[in-house]
């Protein structure tokens, strides 16, 4: 008890909570039925009147919103929506209905709410309990205006985190809870509310995209394991080499226009910066276009007889080189194309970091006799992959959802070859985030995003923790000065 | 034509219309997102239908019986569903054909898939058809007498592609695909081909009319899709059908006038009205309105309705799991079977991805 009311060390949240209900004397009990009582009883008036409002509010909250919804998440709605049309008054009657969506979506507030309303009420209940020390102890019992006085003074950290933290709570707590929800639903194409109900089919989703072998005879959902699994490995392979042909291209391309003999430095460091200038779906819709089947690069391959070379060597059957439409092709095509694009970024950042390389490390290299090569990777190398290693982390999972690369390369454009992965509406050279998008936005197959883009979220914490742990873990960030 | 609608029942309520912009052939993906905040009247293409109707997002049409009396019987057949009437035709002709060079390909080698391919073999051209597109790829395997179908749900495919005989038909693409006259390209790279001077000959819609007509000029000339050789015949090609549609939504709050508007828009004077503003590319759907001696001599027009005894309605053949299988084998069969799968197995596999269960 001692320990508490000094403040010295600061128990759990829960413990607190429970020394002060049971430790508290009958008005600090009684506290958890009526909220203001506590500080009525010690004199905290203003208070005890706005913690009486807050609960009236709760009251409302409960019985207008939060019960009404919660009672019908179990079955997310029973009365299908009907309407009839009336003549005379040229409108449609509409049914009572149930509307699954409004009511998953008000369920998880009313959660949301309830739960930050305990954690208030028990705030509640341990403040009454500290009133009814001090009173005891004969200490000094804060009017309300002290008490406001204190949130922006010595409490000003908890006025300041009032705001984010709401923030947090409302666009991205409650929206991922909410998309992790319908996950366990069948909230697709034929349960579209308002009109049509959904509700809960337990962990069927992740069996459907798991069920790699078809034993009910139902190809659809093996087609869903069958792809994933190829989506997955080429997001990867595309993560792994769009970070890296970046970065290292950008590295020698930096070293290459550093280096004293190159003339123009300002030049050529401007005609790269001029490719970052022209927005990147202008660029990748063009590079489309330059790679069609009928495409200016196609008939110039034609014209220089590389066509017909590659069709001696029976590499392509076709008359043209299907840049975009075969994955073999389209598959380089992309990484080069986003090398084409990235280059200069890195180039950027790495000019910035080659510059800040202490000279005089490689004097004393130059002096100990280590060559060009050796001062290369002893110094330069590790010195820009220790600045840069948090970026190369970042970019890894930013590549693992570069959606813009891939999509307006191929939108429209590349059709998958492989029957079992269109089926599943996937392609060859769809990145999970890409076929989470054609599956909501062009089949409303919100069940089965819900599960991907639950699994994406599962692959992007790994790697960013894999990588961090390696890069900065270890005190890594040391080793170097 | 909105304007219109206002003054004429100005004396009777005080409307106001607000026009947004909007494909139609995209009209589903953005009326579904949110039907409750959706237009009240939008246009969409028929294949759309069922999927509106099954998320409820279509009013059922009141006055039925004129509206089906005024449109062609396909353009009705294609709107309704379990016997309601759900949209309002609005054009008809959303169907594909032949177009070609006159001047590099006669009217007799335009009739089939090989005449065209050896006069444009000879000419150094190009003749295109993009068989990764499921909806023109259809015509190969409809012409040969194999069916897609869909079931008593509305929204699952039945297909018999793979039954006996299907794989001469795949063949028979492959053997198009693999001949050096043929190219795969989207209907934008077709018109710039066209205008290049490098395509002589395209399978295409009424939509592109205006600009291959102004590529091809003097050359510029029509028909109905070319026949392909199956099994040593000659076999006729088939194709898809479609309409465009005014529908009215059902969670509309004014729906009554929603629906008058509605039939506004596709009344016969409008219809008229939008093929002369569109210079022929919106065929009316309207049997008076096509029945005109200017609809009719319009070389689209004429393709289409030659075309036409061979078409079936995309909207009552094929669900919504039809379309990127088939894409798929059309992308096999333009890249010539890359990884030498059996015939057979692929079409297995097409069959399998085109026929699940739509949920």
């Amino acid at each position: 008890m001692q320990g508490h009311s000094t403040g010295k060390r600061r128990s759990g949240f829960l413990s607190r909570f429970g020394t002060a209900f049971f430790d508290g004397d009958i008005w600090v009990k009684l506290s958890v039925l009526f909220w203001g009582l506590g500080y009525f009883r010690r004199g905290q008036w203003v208070k005890g009147v706005l913690a009486t409002l807050f609960q009236l509010v709760f009251i409302y909250f409960l019985l207008a919103f939060a019960l009404p919804n919660l009672s019908m998440v179990g079955t997310l709605g029973k009365t299908e929506y009907a309407s009839v049309y009336n003549p005379d008054t040229m409108k449609n009657e509409v049914n009572d209905y149930d509307d699954s969506f409004l009511i998953l979506l008000f369920s998880v507030i009313s959660v949301t709410a309830l739960i930050a309303i305990a954690v208030v009420l028990m705030n509640i209940i341990i403040e009454s309990y500290k009133l009814e020390i001090d009173m005891a102890q004969g200490k000094h019992i804060n009017s309300f205006r002290e008490d406001v006085k204190e949130l922006f003074d010595s409490k000003f950290r908890l006025t300041l985190m009032f705001l984010p933290t709401l923030g947090i709570i409302i666009f991205t707590i409650i929206p991922l809870i909410f998309m992790i929800a319908i996950a366990f639903t069948n909230y697709d194409q034929s349960h579209m509310p308002p009109t049509k109900l959904f509700t809960w089919v337990g962990f069927e989703n992740f069996l459907s995209l798991f069920r790699t072998i078809a034993g009910d005879g139902s190809s659809q959902s093996s087609a869903f394991g069958y792809s994933f699994v190829r989506v997955l490995a080429w997001t990867l392979i595309w993560a792994f080499f769009a970070t890296f042909t970046n970065y290292f291209g950008g590295i020698i391309l930096s070293l290459a226009i550093n280096n004293p003999r190159t003339r123009l430095k300002k030049l050529w460091r401007t005609l790269f910066i001029i490719a970052i200038a022209v927005p990147q779906f202008v660029t990748l819709l063009l590079m489309r276009n330059f790679f069609g089947n009928l495409s200016i690069v196609n008939t110039i391959c034609s014209n220089i007889g590389l066509t017909g070379l590659l069709q001696r060597w029976g590499w392509i059957t076709t008359d043209y080189i299907p840049f975009m439409t075969n994955a073999a092709w389209t598959r380089p095509m992309i990484i080069l194309i986003n090398f084409w694009i990235g280059v200069p970024y890195l180039m950027l950042i790495a000019t910035g970091v080659l510059m800040n390389v202490p000279q005089d490390l490689y004097e004393s290299a130059r002096i100990d006799g280590a060559n060009k090569a050796q001062s290369f990777f002893k110094i330069t190398m590790p010195f820009v992959f220790n600045v840069t290693g948090p970026y190369l982390v970042t970019s890894f999972i930013a590549n693992i959802n570069n959606f813009n690369v891939i999509y307006l390369l191929t939108n429209d454009y590349f059709e998958a070859g492989n029957l079992t992965m269109a089926a599943a509406k996937a392609t060859e050279v769809d990145l999970l985030i890409t076929w989470l998008y054609r599956l909501t936005n062009d089949y409303y197959n919100y069940r089965m995003a819900s599960v991907i883009g639950i699994l994406v979220f599962i692959v992007c914490i790994f790697f960013t923790l894999l990588a961090f742990n390696y890069t900065l873990g270890k005190g890594k960030e040391e080793t170097f000065r | 034509m909105a304007d219109a609608f206002i003054e004429n029942y100005a004396s009777e309520a005080n409307i106001v219309i607000n026009i947004g912009a909007q494909s139609e052939s995209q009209t589903k993906d953005t009326v579904l997102v949110d039907i409750a905040a959706a237009a009240d009247v939008y246009y969409f293409a028929d294949d759309q239908t069922r999927e509106l109707v099954a998320a409820g997002a279509l009013q059922p049409v009141q006055n039925a019986d004129a509206v089906a009396a005024a449109n062609a019987q396909g353009a009705v057949d294609a709107a309704t569903v379990d016997g309601t009437l759900y949209a309002y035709p609005a054009m008809g002709g959303n169907g594909y054909f032949l177009y070609y060079n006159s001047n590099i390909i006669s009217a007799e080698q335009a009739a089939t898939w090989d005449g065209i391919l050896k006069a444009c073999n000879a000419a150094g051209v190009k003749a295109t058809m993009e068989m990764t597109n499921a909806w023109y790829s259809y015509g190969f395997f409809a012409g040969a007498g194999y069916a897609c179908a869909l079931s008593d749900d509305g929204k699952t495919t039945t297909c018999d592609w793979n039954a006996e005989g299907g794989v001469n038909v795949l063949q028979a693409m492959l053997d198009i695909a693999a001949n050096s006259a043929y190219i795969n390209l989207t209907d934008g790279e077709f018109v710039s081909g066209a205008k290049e001077g490098t395509i002589a000959a395209g399978i295409n819609g009424s939509w592109n009319a205006a600009s291959i007509a102004e590529a091809f000029g003097d050359g510029y000339a029509t028909a109905k899709l070319p026949t392909f050789t199956l099994n040593g015949e000659q076999v006729q090609m088939g194709s898809f059908d479609g309409y465009k549609f005014v529908g009215v939504n059902a969670m509309s709050e004014n729906v009554g006038w929603a629906m008058r508007l509605a039939e506004w828009l596709t009344n016969e004077d409008n219809q008229v009205y939008l093929y002369e503003a569109t210079n022929g590319a919106a065929v009316p759907a309207n049997t008076n309105a096509a029945a005109s001696e200017a609809v009719q001599a319009n070389p689209v027009v004429a393709a289409l309705a030659a075309q036409s005894q061979y078409a079936t309605a995309q909207s009552l053949s094929v669900g919504g799991n039809y379309w990127t299988p088939a894409n798929a084998l059309g992308t096999i069969v333009v890249n010539g079977n890359p990884d030498g799968l059996e015939l057979q197995a692929i079409l297995d596999e097409c069959v399998a991805g085109i026929t699940a269960l739509v949920e």
